[in-house]
């Protein structure tokens, strides 16, 4: 599994296709401490305004921090607003 | 992002409060059914505010009830709703036709009747004439067009130069010229004035009505008062009365005519250049050489390729003929145009001359410039240069 996963990667670094498309990683953006878009994930575990939990690829993503609140929620992706504090990936 | 508003705005949406336990799984429903939602807020462990579009709100109560929840709408924002509102409003929405019915009634009638331009006939007079005709203010405009009512007042008024109509909104202007007319026919129940109608020298001033304003051998322009209406009476105030009289001033005519010394005759040689073509339903197909002469005259003659009566055929022969012509410069005598020219110009100056004028003088002057002789003709008369014009109250 692994073996083949770094093949994949190999692949995909000389065709210089976007890594989060190709291996279906999430992606996140943040902008300053205010804002976090977060692309291709897959469902959110937990919400509070203080804590957000989201279900990816890699494991579960966690953002903490203070008033987060979720300004628009797609399928493919989140835009969480608020101060941020803290980003945790839990894979 | 503004954008986005504005869409969200027209397309509409509501503003949902969500109690429950599994909010998160009711999100995760609502993500792979795509619904849209946004601006979410948690305001507790088991409540939640979002925004919800109307097409959404739908499958997203669905889910609610799956999921075990309980949702509220606190409010419900964009322009559906506010359109659904309104319908509730009968008396405001009936209000709102019966001001657009009403204005467009009322914008469908003439109102006012303005007319400019004329001198010598009362408005009064128009106004009355047209109503008579069933054209006055609060008449409907489909009964008449701006044409017939030019048709109309040509037809009353056969003195009328030039009539203008329109129509614009509630409003319909007339713009008339009038052609000089005889002092007899002007209405005498209008107070007037007599003003000049060309320019001159005043010789005598008769005036039987009103007062006198110019004195013997003063020059007076197009348009200048000369006999007024309006009488001062003894305690200061103004008298309207319609003036009446004659004014006799010499007034000069000119003429100028031109006719070149060197006159270019063209003349036919008698040498012909022929070429034919064909004609099919009307698209010509001709046969081009080049013509020999510089100086020609072009003939073109159609004929039948067969003469039957009773059938038209698409086909034509035509014969272009090209006729040489030569120029021929011809010297004419000097004197013969001088009679030719100071006729023609006493002819134009007859046409001109107002009915009952007395010719004092008549001066030719003739003048060679270049190639061409200049004739010019000026005849002075003494007439009655007054023209009765009604004052406007």
């Amino acid at each position: 599994m692994k073996k083949t996963n770094n093949i994949k990667t190999n692949i995909y670094e000389v065709l210089e296709l976007p890594i989060e498309i190709t291996m279906d990683l999430p992606k996140i953006t943040l902008i300053g401490n205010q804002e976090a878009i977060i692309y291709n994930h897959k469902g959110i575990i937990e919400y509070s305004s203080t804590l957000i939990r989201i279900n990816s690829r890699t494991g579960i993503i966690k953002v903490m921090g203070s008033d987060l609140e979720i300004r628009n929620i797609l399928s493919e992706e989140i835009s969480i607003v608020g101060i941020v504090d803290n980003i945790e990936i839990l894979s | 992002m503004l954008a986005i508003k504005i869409w969200n705005y027209l397309k509409g949406y509501v503003i949902i409060r969500i109690e429950g336990l599994a909010l998160e799984r009711l999100l995760n429903l609502a993500l792979t059914n795509d619904i849209y939602i946004w601006d979410l807020r948690r305001l507790n462990y088991f409540q939640v505010e979002l925004c919800v579009s109307l097409k959404g709100l739908k499958p997203l109560e669905d889910l609610i009830e799956k999921t075990g929840c309980k949702g509220e709408i606190l409010k419900r924002i964009g322009l559906p709703h506010q359109l659904n509102r309104v319908k509730n409003r009968k008396m405001f929405l009936i209000g709102f036709l019966f001001f657009f019915i009403f204005t467009f009634i009322l914008t469908s009638f003439i109102w006012k009747i303005e007319i400019m331009g004329l001198e010598q006939t009362p408005k009064e007079d128009v106004i009355q004439y047209l109503s008579d005709n069933g054209i006055s203010s609060g008449s409907h405009k489909s009964k008449f067009t701006e044409e017939e009512v030019k048709l109309l007042l040509i037809n009353e008024y056969d003195y009328f130069s030039f009539i203008d109509v329109k129509i614009r909104g509630i409003k319909l202007t007339l713009d008339i010229k009038e052609e000089d007319i005889p002092p007899e026919i002007v209405n005498k129940d209008y107070p007037a004035n007599i003003v000049a109608k060309k320019k001159g020298v005043i010789r005598k001033v008769i005036a039987r009505n009103g007062e006198d304003v110019v004195k013997e051998s003063q020059v007076v322009r197009q348009g200048q008062l000369l006999i007024s209406g309006a009488i001062q009476s003894q305690d200061g105030s103004y008298n309207l009365v319609h003036a009446d009289g004659e004014v006799l001033a010499k007034t000069s005519y000119e003429a100028k005519v031109s006719e070149p010394i060197l006159k270019k005759i063209e003349k036919e040689t008698g040498k012909l250049f022929a070429q034919r073509g064909l004609k099919l339903n009307n698209q010509g197909i001709r046969f081009i050489k080049d013509i020999p002469f510089s100086n020609y005259k072009e003939y073109i003659i159609e004929e039948n390729l067969f003469n039957i009566d009773f059938i038209d055929f698409p086909i034509k022969l035509i014969r272009y003929e090209y006729r040489e012509t030569e120029i021929q410069e011809v010297k004419q005598n000097i004197e013969t145009i001088q009679n030719s020219n100071q006729l023609k110009a006493i002819d134009i100056i007859n046409q001109e001359i107002a009915e009952g004028a007395e010719i004092v003088s008549r001066d030719i002057i003739h003048e060679v410039e270049g190639n061409i002789l200049y004739t010019t003709v000026i005849v002075e008369t003494i007439e009655d240069i007054g023209k009765k014009v009604i004052i406007e109250k």
